[in-house]
């Protein structure tokens, strides 16, 4: 075992009953070292807030508690893994380790992004418990979430309706496809339940937008009167101004 | 991972190697940094999804591992053997029950499962509860009422997804029939062979555990990560409304319905939200893709292949692909 990556135990290791000493098991280090790179993921996720990129408000739980999780199941393996009679890794295992690695290097190496017009296209509408918070007609400022809602139900369209030319305060992305006219565009937000996978569009039309100012995937903040039109729902802006991405820049439902 | 003789001669990794792999995942570390493959849209967005898919997934594979590995060292043999010894016909419905109080998604119920079946449960029995657990679990059924709180589909979609996925569960066990662990598992180094790494004296309890954690943890990641990378292609080309065009169409849009939440790969935690937004289906190709989602997508497959044998996989698509049709033609005939 000239340059086997089984490292032999030292005066660390102790006989038990005369058996062979403990020695590091490579496998288990090797495990215990992927274990680690998962574990140190989920904590640079964590302390930097890049967990509101992947996950919604309602899942972000997931992050602090795998960190946990994977942190002692890496600890419990490596601290295991001193045994009496290692078996050296087969070369294909470890490069199958080494390739559950690099998720983890792509996550931290690329800068953070989130999901941008490209996706706009191939992502539904969003659709869920109606018109959230505004049962009869409603009161309090309208939100992309509650627009959106409105837009799969004839009594959300009808209450969204009722509020046609209230001023709204909406941020977003913006999209354009070939044929919207220059003086316009779609502000898209995702709503996001559980993890990016499952992103759902809101989008509103933004009328009344000076020409060339934004290009695709700017973050814009748009006020204007809402007015809402069947399925369609166009925002008369008043102001458009450039802002940097939320800090969540996924909605929950 | 695994402390045990391979089954044959293989190289074995040597500090070369360590080293390599090192150096390897430093270069695509560089290189993603200088190259910033993210400028071209559809790049981007595939490593968005993919990245939010195993940053959620992978937390609930631990936890499966970490419940598969309880399982191994400290449930006794023969609780798990007085299980299996009950009538089939109270088995399955028992097993398709025990999901209820397992509030974990599809990814961590493969492993339990396995450990089920390979500790002496019936193969049945621990695929149907397998297939189950995702559906019938309060978290997921809780999701399904607030997705659909204000529609007048609600009960239909709450009570036919449970009833709905129990029965497609159960129906699975029965195909299986009394397949033994054999016929069903793919068999596994690090239990395939008889002679333990250290034989005498036996490890301490604790070192068992993490050492059937880890190897469950590194089995079940590795598939996951093949099956979240097809999930994440086919989510980042695939347009949501192609499937429009089928809406309406009397059983087509069940199959179509069925065929998107294979290839979307959702948590079925989120899934009822996803199918929610397809309104011009009814709830009965909407109520399919509920069902099915959970217990066949890309990244089960995968999970699935690196699990069962060869013959699982294809048996397994169609039960659930045909209960389901025919369960959610019920549902439209009966519910509209």
């Amino acid at each position: 075992m000239k340059d086997s990556v089984a490292v032999r135990g030292t005066g660390h290791a102790r006989s038990h009953g005369g058996a062979s000493p403990r020695t590091w098991s490579p496998g288990r280090v090797a495990g215990g070292l992927v274990l680690t790179a998962w574990a140190a993921l989920f904590w640079l996720l964590l302390l930097t807030g890049r967990d509101d990129l992947y996950l919604s408000t309602r899942t972000s739980w997931v992050v602090p508690v795998g960190a946990a999780l994977l942190t002692a199941a890496a600890a419990g393996l490596i601290v295991s893994a001193r045994v009496r009679s290692p078996r050296p890794i087969g070369s294909r295992e470890a490069w199958v380790m080494g390739l559950m690695v690099v998720p983890v290097v792509m996550i931290l190496a690329l800068p953070p992004a989130t999901l941008g017009s490209f996706s706009a296209s191939k992502r539904p509408g969003f659709s869920s418990a109606g018109f959230s918070g505004t049962p009869d007609g409603g009161s309090g400022p309208l939100t992309l979430v509650d627009v959106a809602g409105a837009q799969y139900s004839k009594a959300g369209e009808q209450t969204l309706a009722r509020r046609a030319g209230e001023q709204v305060d909406f941020i977003g992305i913006v999209t354009r496809f070939a044929d919207t006219p220059a003086g316009e565009f779609l502000l898209t937000r995702y709503i996001v339940t559980c993890c990016v996978a499952d992103a759902t569009t809101a989008q509103v039309r933004v009328v009344n937008v000076p020409p060339g100012k934004f290009q695709a995937n700017d973050w814009v903040e748009v006020k204007g009167q809402i007015y809402p039109l069947g399925k369609q729902v166009i925002v008369n802006a008043t102001s458009v101004e450039a802002v940097t991405r939320p800090a969540r820049p996924y909605l929950t439902p | 991972m695994v402390d045990v003789a391979p089954s044959q001669p293989a190289r074995n990794a040597t500090v070369r190697t360590a080293a390599l792999i090192l150096a390897v995942l430093a270069l695509a570390a560089g290189l993603l940094r200088i190259l910033e493959p993210g400028r071209i849209a559809w790049i981007q967005a595939f490593l968005i999804v993919f990245g939010s898919l195993v940053v959620q997934a992978m937390p609930f594979v631990l936890l499966g591992a970490l419940a598969s590995a309880a399982i191994e060292v400290f449930v006794p043999v023969n609780a798990l053997e007085r299980l299996a010894g009950l009538p089939r016909p109270l088995q399955l419905p028992a097993a398709a029950l025990a999901g209820v109080a397992f509030p974990i998604c599809e990814c961590g119920s493969v492993p339990v499962a396995r450990r089920l079946a390979a500790r002496g449960l019936t193969p049945s029995a621990a695929v149907t509860f397998m297939l189950a657990a995702p559906v019938l679990n309060p978290v997921v059924i809780a999701s399904t009422f607030v997705a659909y709180r204000a529609r007048s589909s609600l009960w239909t979609m709450v009570i036919g997804r449970f009833a709905l996925g129990m029965l497609v569960a159960m129906v699975v066990g029965w195909v299986l029939g009394s397949r033994s662990k054999d016929e069903v598992l793919r068999p596994r180094s690090d239990e395939a062979h008889a002679v333990p790494v250290e034989p005498a004296p036996p490890e301490a309890r604790w070192r068992r555990f993490f050492l059937h954690m880890g190897n469950d943890f590194l089995f079940m990641g590795r598939y996951l990560l093949v099956g979240a990378a097809a999930a994440a292609m086919v989510q980042t080309f695939l347009p949501a409304s192609f499937v429009s065009k089928v809406a309406g169409t009397p059983v087509l849009d069940i199959g179509v319905m069925m065929g998107l939440a294979t290839v979307l790969s959702l948590c079925s935690e989120s899934d009822a939200f996803v199918a929610a937004s397809f309104v011009q289906f009814g709830p009965a190709a909407q109520l399919a893709f509920l069902v099915s989602g959970p217990m066949i997508d890309l990244k089960l497959g995968a999970l699935y292949a690196g699990t069962f044998r060869r013959g699982f996989l294809p048996m397994l698509v169609v039960t659930v692909f045909a209960t389901t049709l025919v369960g959610a033609m019920w549902v439209m005939v009966v519910a509209g």
